[in-house]
């Protein structure tokens, strides 16, 4: 075995082998796949590329020769300050399918508004990258010309929202009750029920006090049921402090 | 029709003498209320009288089973009549542009000559695991570190995934058989419909351990079929096939490697090619073909193994034209007896070619045989080793003995 198993890589190499022994015995047969694997063979594993040089320095032996580096991309730090800016962007729910792979170059940011994008941070982030670009403007110059667009159209869309609401509403629309008034429904039926429980106890409470003030006995469902039933008999002192 | 009572009807009542309304001017109410209920009543009957005008419709009876009714002349003229208004409609409406449709990966997967770096990019088959459980024999496949997960180089899967359906599409044309294996929730009909285009098997719930180095036990009770050049089941092999060893793929393409250690292993020690997706924290000696993707993406998934299921189609239809052509393009399987004859000596003991020879020696030694030498896709220089020659084949076995 060891510690490393070649013999998926090597299925041709053991195949030759085995027809060669079967030829003696008159029974090889070549499976089918014995040619198109000779012709393409698969890659060579376990190989590692180069990744970074490193310049020699005294005492010290070069290291990570052979990690993957990181992708970097000039876009990175102008969405860490914006996202920075305005953590709540992050919150919003996002499309991140792919159509046909080449979405990114149907989009064109000479404009925020993109056909078939929503507006969100990342319109910011890539309207910036392309002011900086192609208008030379300053990172803070653009980042403010950026944001306040987004900004422009933000509010845009809540007035359209806004005014869509109130057509609907105003043609017969019925959007549900809104979370104010499920509250306010769930609030009232605890406080229906609490009022029922409430004035069975208040009568159960005056039954007893007019028990002990007249010396009649009480109704047995209405207090609780005493352990001993001698105790019956005698005047229930003890459950009106309890109570 | 409806305007022209509304005429009419406004008419009449525009032609009433002016007396009346000076009387209802005049009445009480309960006049007014009772005159207007009989003009509805009135205008009930008229409608009555004319629905009984119509010609009789009988209501055709629904019959149980077909759930036709008996009166089938005037579909013809219905339907021709909706394709009509279909063709009149059509132009109506919005235009809906291209776009992404999930259910079209299976339905009509891609083809090997669609591979591009965008289908795989859209398809996320670059995402790649945690930095952290990285397989170091992946480091040729890494493009890099974005977001502390591995990002597999397009290229690199390009390359593999052509190569891997060069393999299949060669296997399916030598009739080898295509094993397409993926288990994981939600691969089964992308497997189910790779297979069927590459006549292969599938497999999606679970591999029995055992299945190869121990068939005869796990997959004895299998049914087993002998199919002549053209995909058509030979019935009268069953006696022969009691006795043979269970059937093994040819070729195994595994979706998810890190789940069916055991099947590649089975594979690696009965010396079957195997392909895979192998993800940045799989081991990519497992597989005999790697196709470094993401493994956890089902569309991704969808992608590859539509691919490789297009490749097994076209080695399939390759595989049919030939055999209509009247050339076989596999090696027939060993030590099989058309039904109702007798072993031949040729069979029991099959001629030996050295192989290397040049085409004109192998054709005088064919004709030395007084076998006629078929169109062979075979090679005819091996790296090494030596071939025996074909047994006479099921189609033609009466013509050529």
């Amino acid at each position: 075995m060891g510690r490393y198993d070649f013999r998926p890589q090597r299925v041709f190499q053991t195949a030759s082998q085995l027809l060669a022994v079967e030829h003696s015995a008159r029974r090889a047969t070549p499976p089918p796949w014995f040619d198109i694997v000779a012709k393409t063979p698969p890659s060579q594993v376990l190989i590692r590329p180069l990744q970074r040089t490193q310049p020699a320095r005294r005492g010290r032996k070069p290291s990570r020769l052979f990690q993957p580096m990181p992708i970097v991309y000039p876009e990175d730090k102008l969405r860490a300050e914006f996202f920075g800016d305005h953590p709540w962007e992050l919150a919003r729910p996002k499309v991140v399918l792919e159509g046909d792979g080449n979405d990114a170059m149907h989009w064109d940011w000479s404009r925020i508004q993109q056909p078939g994008k929503r507006l969100d941070g990342e319109s910011v982030v890539q309207r910036q990258f392309w002011l900086m670009q192609y208008q030379g403007l300053g990172k803070n110059e653009a980042y403010d010309k950026a944001r306040k667009e987004f900004y422009k159209y933000r509010h845009l869309e809540d007035i359209e929202r806004r005014v869509a609401n109130e057509e609907a509403q105003a043609t017969g629309a019925y959007f549900g009750p809104g979370p104010l008034e499920y509250g306010m429904k769930l609030e009232d039926r605890k406080w229906e029920a609490w009022k029922k429980w409430a004035t069975k106890e208040i009568e159960q409470r005056k039954q007893l006090e007019s028990a002990v003030y007249s010396g009649s006995e009480t109704d047995e469902d209405s207090v609780d049921a005493p352990a001993d039933p001698e105790a019956l008999g005698e005047e229930p002192e003890e459950p009106i402090a309890a109570v | 029709m409806i305007i022209r009572q509304l005429a009419l009807r406004q008419g009449r009542r525009s032609l009433a003498p002016q007396w009346r309304s000076a009387r209802r001017w005049m009445s009480s109410e309960v006049d007014s209320i009772s005159s207007s209920m009989q003009n509805s009543l009135n205008e009930t009957h008229s409608i009555e009288s004319m629905l009984n005008s119509l010609p009789g419709e009988r209501v055709q009876p629904i019959d149980d089973e077909t759930h036709q009714t008996a009166d089938t002349e005037n579909i013809g003229t219905v339907f021709a009549e909706f394709k009509r208004q279909r063709e009149l409609q059509k132009p109506l409406g919005a235009i809906v542009t291209p776009h992404y449709e999930p259910h079209t990966l299976v339905t009509n997967p891609p083809r090997p000559s669609d591979i591009s770096l965008e289908l795989l990019l859209a398809s996320q088959a670059h995402m790649g695991h945690s930095t952290s459980l990285w397989n170091p024999g992946n480091a040729r496949y890494i493009f890099g570190i974005r977001d502390g997960i591995h990002i597999i180089s397009l290229d690199q899967t390009a390359a593999h995934l052509r190569r891997a359906a060069r393999v299949v599409t060669a296997v399916a044309e030598r009739a080898g058989l295509i094993l397409f294996v993926g288990t994981r929730p939600g691969q089964d009909r992308a497997v189910v419909k790779a297979a069927e285009l590459s006549g292969g098997c599938h497999l999606f719930d679970r591999w029995v351990a055992g299945g190869i180095t121990n068939g005869t036990q796990i997959l004895g009770r299998g049914k087993v079929k002998v199919v002549d050049e053209f995909d058509q089941e030979v019935p009268g092999f069953e006696e022969q096939l009691v006795e043979r060893a269970s059937v093994k793929p040819d070729l195994v393409v595994c979706l998810n490697p890190m789940e069916n250690y055991v099947l590649l292993h089975e594979c690696a020690l009965n010396n079957i090619p195997t392909i895979g997706i192998i993800d940045t924290n799989a081991n990519p000696l497992w597989v005999t073909y790697p196709i470094p993707a993401n493994d956890d993406s089902l569309r991704c998934v969808q992608v590859i193994c539509g691919i490789l299921g297009r490749a097994g189609e076209e080695g399939k239809t390759r595989r049919l034209a030939a055999a209509q052509a009247g050339n076989i393009t596999f090696t027939p399987a060993d030590g099989f007896v058309m039904p109702g004859e007798e072993k031949t000596e040729q069979q029991k003991l099959p001629r030996v070619l050295k192989l290397g020879a040049s085409i004109e020696e192998l054709e005088k030694q064919d004709a030395m045989g007084n076998r006629p030498l078929k169109k062979d896709p075979l090679p005819r220089n091996f790296i090494e080793g030596e071939v025996r020659e074909r047994v006479p084949r099921f189609h033609d076995a009466k013509k050529d003995l």
